[in-house]
């Protein structure tokens, strides 16, 4: 066929829809540089002069760093946990579905989905306190057990996909289980991990609502929770508040532009197989 | 022998922490939902009273029924905004990356803090502009409004899912063949029937994961909520999860929220599975 | 195309580690600064252990005014440390903490429900034999017993600061339109329509956020609903449709009497608004002068009595505990609370906090007023204050959201109806 010429008309329309992503974006960052009465003679004007002190102040009043540190661990740990424990459970089931208990395993996980968080919340909030999980630790623990559901069903649909001649043959060679899978398996599942390490980091970095009820010390306190608190404690100063939210979410925005094409094309993947 | 043994043990970490932090609190919650405890002191079963109670809750009531509206009424919409994303993104287009990496930037930013700065753009940008071109309707802040204010969340809501969704249909359509079109073509079929007769077809599968993720996202919201209206004006849009956290921790009412969740935990299964059922069914006719 | 994936899974984790070694660094930065500050403090108290008391403060306007004074406190008992805590949704967050069995050393609340419900729920210390409430006054604190329970006899947390709600007026405004404080309601709306004549705004609502309706509405329904209302109401006595249809009318007046948008404005809003001039009047309580008086630290202010009746004489504003300061029952570090506590409450530290808070103070012998509530002070004097009444309404009654509901639709009878009928299922569960 003949090659196909641009498409003029998707593609400005396209870069009209981009332009309601980008201008929120925008905003933020015009207002987080700008001074209350700057603000008052335009919103959305861009600013002349960068007033960066606004940064500096909304580090110091939600102490950030301590805050960024806390999410990048809880994150961090989240993942890595997520990834290993999650791959193996499903390894494990992937194989022996034929057998009982794999296959009550598999549908008690992934009946998970259905279970709406409220009703754990609750008992959950209390058990994490009188367990002295009240913390990051206790956060880590719970991005790897609510991701479970969702992963194994994506882990488990995987590793059916991977043909058994691989293990077989490891298996002639005397390999145990364990060397099987870290050293075949687990690096064949690269593709999945990597889509299921990019969800949990997601999830991990941006969740509101488990910080929100499990952390009881105002140090433990994540990035979305503190631009909570400092919402309402000091909302009348927007200029200040949106150059906490722009730094909030500037460390993804970050990574993303970096890894942009890898995380989308991660993700694609997951939903592809 | 050996071998099947490493199977079980290597089962053991995350059915332990799954049990331990999933099943026992669900399983606490569903209990509690039958007595009468406040979170603290003492209890005695209460039997069916914290159900029959649902029925005559107006607040509640209420929740569902928004919850419920607004769920679906963003799930249409973020299906069908993908979907023609998607469809534009993979044309033959200019900036075809940029383009697609932009439309994704919404899911890896926190909705909650897309919350803020949204509720500051309802607040102070849109009646600013309205003031200055004179559109009275615009002049003051929507999310004041009860009969509005659903607008406003679920254009957030909204504002972020097509990013995810589009990401999905986009890979959807990578599976067709190109030489199907290129057949159609020759037929001289025209773009609507290519995209329905064509397109659409190998893409249900996708459809059938998008509805069901982006539905069970929407029925759970909650931070953009907190953020934009913290449930107002009145109750006007108080979501179940929120209510269920307000109605828990400010009122003390642990065991009727238990409740709540409960009458929520079966709403969502039957959901889930009516979506499934037909939404599969429909893929296999097509 | 495998390796490649393996080298940017890798690209990623550095970035990671870099950002997070860079929040680390700083982390070290500030924790060493942090004890560059506390060197001084701590050389002086090598032998003693330090001990960390947590302020629980359900307040979000003061944690500036505690933390002065808790520095003040700090360098005076080097072996006590005090950290301010104060969050978003705090009362919620203080009955989660009840839940968890995991209640702050010290709070800092005010005379409201959940208050109540701690003294119900008997976790907090009984101060009814310190030597520190001997100096409170009866009003305030015959309060924080009848919040716990009609017929309460013990004291589970000290007043310490009241609040005044009633009209906080622009003095450079009023001067310039020549009005006068108003003392019956007719006169009230007269001034009212004066202002709108002029072509200002009378009052800055900012009724998105709801509680900020209940300032209004407690000044109306003291004055009108009577004081017997909620145990009334409780035993079936009375209902919302007897007394409070004139409390709905009044309402409505009001709300007519602002800039356009109600409901879309924020109470962080209307601060800022009210301030810059953009209305005349606010009806708000003491608590907002500060921040206020942030926006613009020029603007001369005061306050008088929300005059809901045309009797002057008759007419009472509403001032409540604002701050109380309590315990827990089986406190971990009892004297060192107790401490900061009689700490707070001496003369001098008590006289700071009003002064910075524009507050009324609840000890007879600190007797401190600010100039902006002169107009407040004969009523004061003649004890025409009551506590708000919204204090006694049940747990899980949703007054606030319905009244704005109500203020929105303008349905009195349906608001009425529906206010009687949650309450009763409020008490009921």
């Amino acid at each position: 066929m003949n090659i196909k010429k641009t498409n003029w008309p998707i593609t400005i329309l396209l870069c009209i829809g981009a332009l309601t992503i980008i201008f929120p974006l925008y905003l933020t960052f015009v207002i987080a540089v700008k001074t209350p009465v700057e603000m008052a003679q335009s919103i959305w004007a861009f600013p002349k002069v960068f007033h960066f002190e606004n940064f500096i102040k909304a580090i110091e009043m939600t102490n950030f760093f301590n805050a960024f540190k806390n999410s990048a661990i809880v994150t961090i740990f989240s993942v890595v946990l997520t990834v290993l424990t999650n791959s193996m459970v499903a390894y494990a089931i992937a194989r022996n579905m034929h057998l009982r208990f794999f296959k009550f395993l598999y549908y008690y996980f992934v009946s998970a989905l259905f279970i709406p968080f409220p009703i754990l919340m609750l008992p959950l909030v209390k058990q994490m306190s009188s367990w002295g999980l009240d913390n990051v630790v206790g956060l880590i623990f719970l991005y790897v057990v609510f991701g479970l559901a969702f992963n194994v069903f994506l882990y488990v649909g995987y590793i059916k996909s991977i043909p058994k001649e691989l293990e077989e043959a490891a298996i002639m060679d005397g390999a145990s289980t364990w060397k099987i899978f870290w050293k075949v398996i687990f690096p064949l599942l690269s593709p999945m991990n990597a889509t299921i390490a990019i969800l949990t980091c997601l999830k991990a970095w941006n969740d509101f609502l488990l910080p929100l009820i499990i952390l009881v010390d105002k140090d433990d306190a994540t990035l979305p929770l503190v631009q909570y608190v400092f919402q309402s404690e000091f909302s009348a100063n927007y200029n200040l508040a949106f150059a906490s939210y722009l730094m909030a979410l500037l460390p993804m925005i970050i990574v993303y532009l970096f890894a942009q094409k890898w995380i989308i094309g991660g993700l694609t993947r997951g939903a592809v197989k | 022998m050996a071998k099947k043994h490493t199977f079980y043990v290597m089962t053991i970490p995350a059915m332990v922490l799954f049990f331990l932090f999933q099943t026992y609190p669900t399983i606490q919650g569903i209990f509690y939902s039958f007595t009468n405890w406040k979170g603290y002191g003492d209890w005695e079963f209460v039997g069916l009273d914290n159900f029959l109670r649902f029925f005559r809750d107006d607040r509640t009531q209420h929740a569902y029924s928004f919850t419920f509206g607004y769920s679906i009424l963003s799930t249409i919409l973020v299906n069908v905004i993908s979907l023609f994303v998607a469809l534009g993104l993979n044309a033959k287009i200019k900036f075809q990356k940029t383009l697609r990496a932009i439309y994704f930037l919404p899911n890896i930013l926190s909705v909650l803090i897309i919350g803020f700065i949204f509720g500051f753009i309802f607040s102070h940008v849109i009646p600013e502009l309205g003031a200055s071109l004179g559109i009275g309707l615009l002049e003051k802040n929507i999310l004041g409004n009860p009969n509005l204010a659903w607008i406003g969340i679920v254009l957030v809501a909204v504002w972020q899912a097509v990013a995810f969704n589009t990401i999905l249909y986009l890979a959807g359509l990578q599976t067709v063949p190109m030489e199907l079109y290129e057949a159609a073509r020759i037929d001289g079929a025209s773009r609507w029937i290519e995209f329905w007769k064509i397109t659409f077809p190998l893409i249900a599968p996708f459809f059938t994961i998008n509805v069901v993720v982006a539905m069970r996202e929407f029925l759970m919201a909650f931070d953009h909520i907190v953020a934009l209206t913290n449930g107002g004006p009145g109750t006007s849009t108080e979501t179940i999860s929120l209510l269920i956290y307000r109605g828990a921790f400010q009122d003390g009412d642990f065991a009727y929220q238990s409740a709540n969740a409960v009458l929520y935990l079966i709403a969502i299964v039957l959901i889930s599975v009516l979506q499934i059922y037909f939404l599969q069914k429909r893929e296999v006719e097509l | 195309m495998f390796n490649n994936k393996k080298f940017l899974s890798i690209l990623l984790a550095a970035v990671f580690a870099v950002l997070v070694l860079a929040g680390c660094n700083s982390e070290v930065g500030n924790a060493s600064n942090d004890s560059a500050n506390n060197e001084e403090t701590d050389s002086s108290s090598n032998e003693g252990e330090v001990v960390e008391l947590e302020l629980f403060s359900t307040k979000t306007e003061n944690p500036e005014t505690y933390q002065r004074l808790v520095d003040k406190f700090e360098a005076e008992n080097p072996n006590i440390k005090v950290e301010v805590v104060s969050q978003p949704d705090s009362l919620t967050v203080l009955k989660t903490r009840l839940t968890k069995n995991d209640l702050p050393d010290i709070i800092a609340t005010g005379g409201n429900p959940t208050f109540g419900e701690l003294g119900r729920a008997g976790v907090l210390k009984d101060f009814t034999d310190s030597p520190l409430v001997d100096d409170i006054n009866e009003g305030f604190l015959y309060q924080v017993k009848d919040i716990v329970s009609y017929d309460e006899e013990n004291v589970y947390g000290i007043p310490y600061a009241g609040n005044a709600v009633g009209v906080l007026y622009n003095k450079a405004k009023f001067k310039e339109l020549g009005l006068e404080i108003p003392t019956t309601w007719d006169e009230f709306i007269e001034v009212a329509d004066k202002i709108e004549a002029a072509g200002e705004v009378p009052f800055y609502h900012t009724w998105k956020d709801a509680w900020t309706i209940t300032v209004p509405w407690n000044d109306l329904v003291i004055n009108i609903a009577g004081d017997d209302f909620a145990q009334s109401k409780t035993e079936g006595e009375a209902t919302f449709i007897d007394r409070y249809s004139e409390v709905a009318d009044k309402m409505l007046t009001l709300r007519d009497y602002s800039h356009n948008d109600v409901f879309g404005k924020s109470y962080a809003d209307g601060n800022q608004a009210f301030a810059n001039g953009e209305s005349v009047m606010y009806l708000q309580g003491n608590f907002a002068v500060p921040a206020i008086k942030e926006f613009n630290p020029d603007i001369e202010l005061g306050m008088f009595t929300l005059p809901a009746l045309n009797d002057a004489d008759e007419n009472m504003f509403v001032a409540s505990v604002d701050v109380l300061f309590t315990m827990p029952k089986d406190a971990e570090h009892p004297e060192e609370t107790m401490k900061f506590i009689e700490f707070m409450y001496e003369e001098e530290n008590a006289t700071q906090y009003m002064e910075e808070q524009f507050a009324i103070s609840a000890m007879n012998n600190v007797t401190y007023i600010d100039p902006i509530m002169e107009p407040l002070k004969d009523k004061l004097a003649e004890g025409k204050i009551r506590q708000a009444p919204t204090h006694y309404y049940p747990a899980g009654f949703p007054a606030a959201q319905s009244i704005q509901e109500f203020l929105i639709d303008g349905d009195k009878d349906a608001f009425l109806k529906k206010m009687d009928k949650d309450w009763d299922a409020a008490v009921a569960n």
